[in-house]
Order: structure tokens, then C-alpha cells, then sequence
């Protein structure tokens, strides 16, 4: 049992904390260079006389295609690990969570300076992580509607048609790349040491 | 290529009159521009003299009747009678339901007028198979277009059973006339999942398209006319299920808009035209409460937003001294004490005993 520190809610200073296991950080890096690379090469299919990135339309999809796989492996498996486990009640907002949003809130908006410490994901991040829950599936049948356009074409029937399900999906993809660009910034900034911890799985409370 | 009489008729070697009884067919025109109609007179192969005199006992077309008033619409009431759940309705056009669907008046029957929907749902009731001709039977079309002040719905809506889309702006006359012909000699033909004939709108434009070698190594067209992919002027050509690049048009295999320069605009597709438009643009314009705004503008403004979001959040962050203080952090050994962790039972412990407290001195 590796030493998680919280008791009940208090935490000691200085010592190494575990964070991320090993299938969590694993999934997690399988999920970000595949997202990183269908943003990238979804907004060159969206406007491919950019000549950004790629070298014509034919890469771009190529890497499209080839990235879906994995961010669709990444969602089953996630998905199945956050059931097997129960993973989801840490994942998504409580009541507890929703009540102490203004407090969090105040401080990211700078008006108060202490910040608040939670067990794992502060209520931001859990709110993201409902997005996230609602976009990626979003992204997965719209894309795959596109795809493979006859076969599945029954994807595209609650959308009303291909054409709309191609504007779904771009405007999933912007929703998506916004709140990945939001979620990036604050890994970076938020605090070097937890940051460090989807690499090595342990963070120092400080 | 092999004529439709020839494929549908192999054994009679394109000679139709030794086929089958010929089935009764009676063509509604409602909320339309008459295009499907005049498309249909168009078909080269068979002809419509032929579709008319040789293939079917065509009824009742709007458009080309010799007869008017009563004894034109006679003939509608004939039908219902002497042919129940035997002939095929074709319907072309949106039905417009408002005030009754008094919008949309097809003649008169008894001194009345008999709307549009009256007679689609009473006819439809009635025959053996309903088409829809047209992407406005099919799918509404610029008819049910927003605001729709009609209230006009296409005819699967204002029907309950089955209806056979063959979708178009206007229908292809091989893809009506075919349809029609599969009907009446071989039954229904498979359908897709907008009850589309799949031997008409079963691919993509884009993947039987000249053009895609093109759009494969990133070579487009700037402006229409050009002789590149025109999916950077908004062709519609990827989410555009038809066999125009194939069939073509012009009375048959002559030439398509691609091949003429333009982009597909995609008016086989359910949404035609609110949601392809405009028409030169690679993705639609969104409805949004009181603004209509482009799908990819969309993506530019929240682009703009999440960077000053993130900007202005970073920017403060180091004028308020955060961003050193985290820095600083990072950098110095751990300190040592204990933290409490928000939404726990600590947490919850010491807001209660706080509460109590704050009470206590109230008092
Ligand atoms: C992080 C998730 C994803 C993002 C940000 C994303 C982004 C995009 C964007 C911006 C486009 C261009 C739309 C346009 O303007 O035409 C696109 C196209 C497309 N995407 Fe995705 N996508 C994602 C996931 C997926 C997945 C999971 C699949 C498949 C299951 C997929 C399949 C496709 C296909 C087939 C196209 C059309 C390509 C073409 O026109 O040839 N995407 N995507
Ligand atoms: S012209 Fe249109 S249909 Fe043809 S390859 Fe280009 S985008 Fe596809």
C-alpha cells in the first residue's frame, strides 16, 4: 500500500505523496500526444491550404486516422478502468465539491490568497473532467460518423445528416481544444511538484 | 453505359411494352418549384413518353395535366377508389401544415379546396408505396427552411409509414425514374439510413470524385473555375452521399458542377439549404439565440477567448506576485507542518466548530 497521506482530511508537509498510479499515468500519455495530434491535424483538414504542420491533405488524415485509434483505445480503456475501480466518484463533482467551487473560484480569480487544498482533483478540474467525459465520446461517434461514411452512417441520423455531424465535430474539436489549452496551462503553472507526478506517480506537498 | 431499360430489363432486351401490368402512379406537386417535375421530363432512358405510355398508368402530374379543375382532380378520387393500396403517390414538394395546411392548396374537390396535406395524407394512406421526389418531399428543403412560416415538414412527417426519400435540388431524373421502375418490378430497393435508394446515394461524391487526387496532395481551387479540389470553396462533396460524379447530368452523363468548376453544394442532404450554407464556404453557418454566426468564426472567437482567458489569468498571476512565489517553491526544500485537504471530514469538523464558535459570540 503505497503511503496516499490523508488523514480524514489532514495532510503532512514535506513527505512524498503517491498520486497517479502506473494504468492512470500510462492512459494518460497514450491520451495526450493522440489528442495532441488529431488537434493538429484536424485543424489542418479544416483548413489544409495553411500548409501547417503537414505536408498536404493526404498526412494530415493519415494522422487523423491513426491518432483516432488511439484516443479510442485510450477511451474504452479508461472508461472500463474508472468502472472497475469506481474511479468516477473521484473524477466528477460531489456536493462537496459544487459547495466549495466559490471558494476556489475566489482564489484563482485572485481575490483570496490562501489556497484551497483538496485530496486529489480540485472542483475546477472535476468540473473539466465532465467535458471531458461528454466531448470525447462526442468526438469518437461524429468521427466515426465521418469515417466511415457508409458503414456507419446511422451515426449520423441524430445529428440530421453528414454535413452536420462534420459541424458537430468541429465544433467539439474547438470546445475540446480550448479546454485542453486551459487544462495544459494550469498543469504547468499550478504547481511543479504535482506536475511532476504524472511522470513519476508521487508529488511533495510544500 | 447501359441504359436502365437495359439493366432493369435484361431479358426483354430494352423492349418494355412485353413486360408486366403496367401500376397506376399519381405525382402531387405541393410547396414546390416544379424543378423535380421538370427534371423527370428530362430522363433520356427511358423517356418520359415511354415512363408515361409504356411503364406505368401515369395518372396524375401536375405539371404537364391537359385536364383542369374538377376534371383534373377527378381523376385523383378515380384512383382512390379503383385502386386502393395499389398505386404509387409520388409527392413533390415540402406539405405545409400551418392553419390546416391552408398554405398549400392543390385544387378543389366538391367546390372546396383540398390542401396539400389533406390530400398527401389521404392519398399516402391509400397506395401501395410512397417517394418522396425531391429534397423537399425528402427532407424540407428551402421550404421548411428557419423561420418556416409555413410550418412545412416534409412528407415522412406528416405521414405514418414509410417513405422512399429520393432527394435532389433537383432529383436526378435516372434517380426518380429508377426508383420508380424498381418499384414496380422488383419491390423496394434497399434503403439507407435516411431511406435513401442505396444503388442512387449509396457513396460519397467525394470518394468517386475526378477531382480527388487533388484534394489527396493539397493542390485547390482558389476560386470557381479553377481545375482543382474545390473543397477550399466549400464543396460539400465529403458529407454529400450521391452518384453525381459517375451518372452526371446535363440529359445524362454529360457533366457535373466539379467537373464544370463549381463545388458540390451538397443539396441531396437533409438540411439542404440552412445547413450547406453558403454554399462557398467549407463549413455552414450556426443558428445561435439572436446571432447566426459561421461554425469556423465560432472557432476563432473562442480561440481569442481562451488566449486572453489564459493571457490575462497568466499576467495576473505575475503582477500579484503568484507566479514567483510558485517559483520560489519549487525551488526551496519542503517546509514541514500539516495542510487540510478541502471536502473532507477535517474540513467538514472544523466548519462546524467554527459555525459553532461564530455562534457562541453572537450570543
Ligand atoms: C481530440 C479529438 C478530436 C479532435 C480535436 C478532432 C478534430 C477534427 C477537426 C477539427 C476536423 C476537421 C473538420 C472539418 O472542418 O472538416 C476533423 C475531421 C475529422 N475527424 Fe476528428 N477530431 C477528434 C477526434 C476524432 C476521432 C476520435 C475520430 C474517429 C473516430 C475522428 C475522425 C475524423 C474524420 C473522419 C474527419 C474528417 C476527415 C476528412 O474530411 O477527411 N476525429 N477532426
Ligand atoms: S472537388 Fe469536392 S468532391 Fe471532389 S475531391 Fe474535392 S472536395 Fe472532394
Amino acid at each position: 500500500m503505497r503511503f496516499r497521506n490523508n488523514l480524514l482530511g489532514i495532510r503532512i508537509k514535506g513527505v512524498k505523496t503517491f498520486r497517479h498510479n502506473r494504468p492512470l499515468r500510462v492512459m494518460h500519455w497514450v491520451l495526450a500526444p493522440a489528442a495532441l495530434s488529431l488537434m493538429a491535424s484536424g485543424l489542418y483538414i479544416n483548413k489544409p491550404y495553411r500548409n501547417f504542420l503537414f505536408k498536404n491533405m493526404n498526412d494530415a488524415r493519415k494522422t487523423h486516422f491513426m491518432a483516432q485509434y488511439f484516443f479510442g483505445l485510450y477511451f474504452l480503456a479508461r472508461g472500463y478502468y474508472a468502472i472497475k475501480t469506481r474511479g468516477y466518484r473521484k473524477l466528477f463533482p460531489n456536493s462537496g465539491d459544487i459547495a466549495s467551487l466559490p471558494k476556489f473560484s475566489l482564489y484563482e480569480l485572485y481575490l483570496n490568497k490562501k489556497q484551497p487544498k483538496y485530496p486529489k482533483y480540485n472542483p475546477l478540474q472535476k468540473l473539466l473532467f465532465i467535458f471531458f467525459a461528454v466531448l470525447f465520446p462526442l468526438q469518437i461517434v461524429t468521427g466515426s460518423a465521418l469515417y466511415s461514411t457508409g458503414r456507419l452512417q446511422f451515426l449520423s441520423r441524430p445529428f440530421g445528416g453528414l454535413g452536420n455531424t462534420r459541424t458537430v465535430h468541429y465544433l467539439g474539436a474547438v470546445g475540446l481544444m480550448s479546454l485542453v489549452a486551459g487544462h495544459m496551462y494550469f498543469a504547468l503553472t499550478e504547481s511543479f511538484s504535482k506536475l511532476k507526478s504524472i511522470f513519476n506517480g508521487y508529488f511533495t506537498p510544500k | 453505359m447501359r441504359n436502365l431499360k437495359q439493366i432493369c430489363w435484361p431479358g426483354a432486351g430494352g423492349d418494355l411494352s412485353k413486360e408486366k401490368k403496367r401500376l397506376p402512379l399519381i405525382w402531387l406537386g405541393t410547396n414546390t418549384c416544379d424543378g423535380d417535375s421538370i427534371s423527370f421530363l428530362n430522363s433520356a432512358d427511358p423517356n418520359f413518353m415511354e415512363i408515361v405510355t409504356v411503364l406505368f398508368d401515369f395518372r396524375y402530374l401536375h405539371f404537364v395535366m391537359a385536364a383542369q379543375g374538377d376534371m383534373s382532380t377527378s381523376v385523383l378520387d378515380d384512383t382512390l377508389a379503383q385502386d386502393p393500396g395499389n398505386f404509387i403517390l409520388v409527392v413533390e414538394g415540402t406539405v405545409p401544415t400551418r392553419n390546416n395546411g391552408l398554405y398549400c392548396v392543390i385544387g378543389t374537390r366538391g367546390g372546396k379546396p383540398l390542401t396539400a396535406l389533406e390530400a398527401v395524407q389521404e392519398f399516402g394512406a391509400a397506395a401501395r408505396c410512397v417517394v418522396a421526389a425531391g429534397t423537399c418531399a425528402a427532407f424540407g428543403g428551402p421550404y421548411a427552411a428557419h423561420p418556416n412560416p409555413s410550418e412545412s415538414k416534409p412528407v415522412s412527417e406528416v405521414l405514418d409509414r414509410a417513405v422512399i426519400n429520393v432527394p435532389g435540388c433537383p432529383v436526378h431524373p435516372a434517380w426518380i425514374a429508377g426508383t420508380l421502375i424498381h418499384l414496380a418490378w422488383y419491390g423496394e430497393p434497399e434503403l439507407d439510413d435516411f431511406h435513401r435508394p442505396l444503388i442512387f446515394y449509396g457513396e460519397t461524391i467525394h470518394n468517386m470524385c475526378q477531382r480527388r487526387h487533388y484534394f489527396d496532395s493539397g493542390i485547390f481551387a482558389a476560386q470557381p473555375g479553377d481545375p482543382w479540389c474545390t473543397y477550399r470553396i466549400g464543396c460539400k462533396g465529403p458529407v454529400t452521399f450521391a452518384d453525381c460524379p459517375s451518372r452526371q447530368w446535363n440529359s445524362e452523363h454529360v457533366s457535373w458542377p466539379v467537373k464544370a468548376g463549381t463545388p458540390c453544394i451538397g443539396c441531396v442532404n437533409p438540411g439542404f439549404p440552412e445547413r450547406d450554407m453558403p454554399f462557398f464556404k467549407h463549413l455552414p453557418d450556426v443558428n445561435l439565440p439572436g446571432v447566426t454566426v459561421n461554425a469556423n468564426r465560432i472557432g476563432a472567437i473562442a480561440a481569442t477567448v481562451t488566449a486572453l482567458g489564459i493571457g490575462g489569468h497568466f499576467t495576473a498571476g505575475v503582477l500579484k506576485g503568484r507566479m514567483s512565489k510558485k517559483i520560489r517553491k519549487a525551488l526551496h526544500p519542503p517546509g514541514t507542518g500539516f495542510e487540510l485537504l478541502e471536502t473532507t471530514p477535517a474540513a467538514e469538523l472544523l466548519s462546524r466548530i467554527r459555525k459553532a464558535l461564530l455562534d457562541k459570540t453572537k450570543e
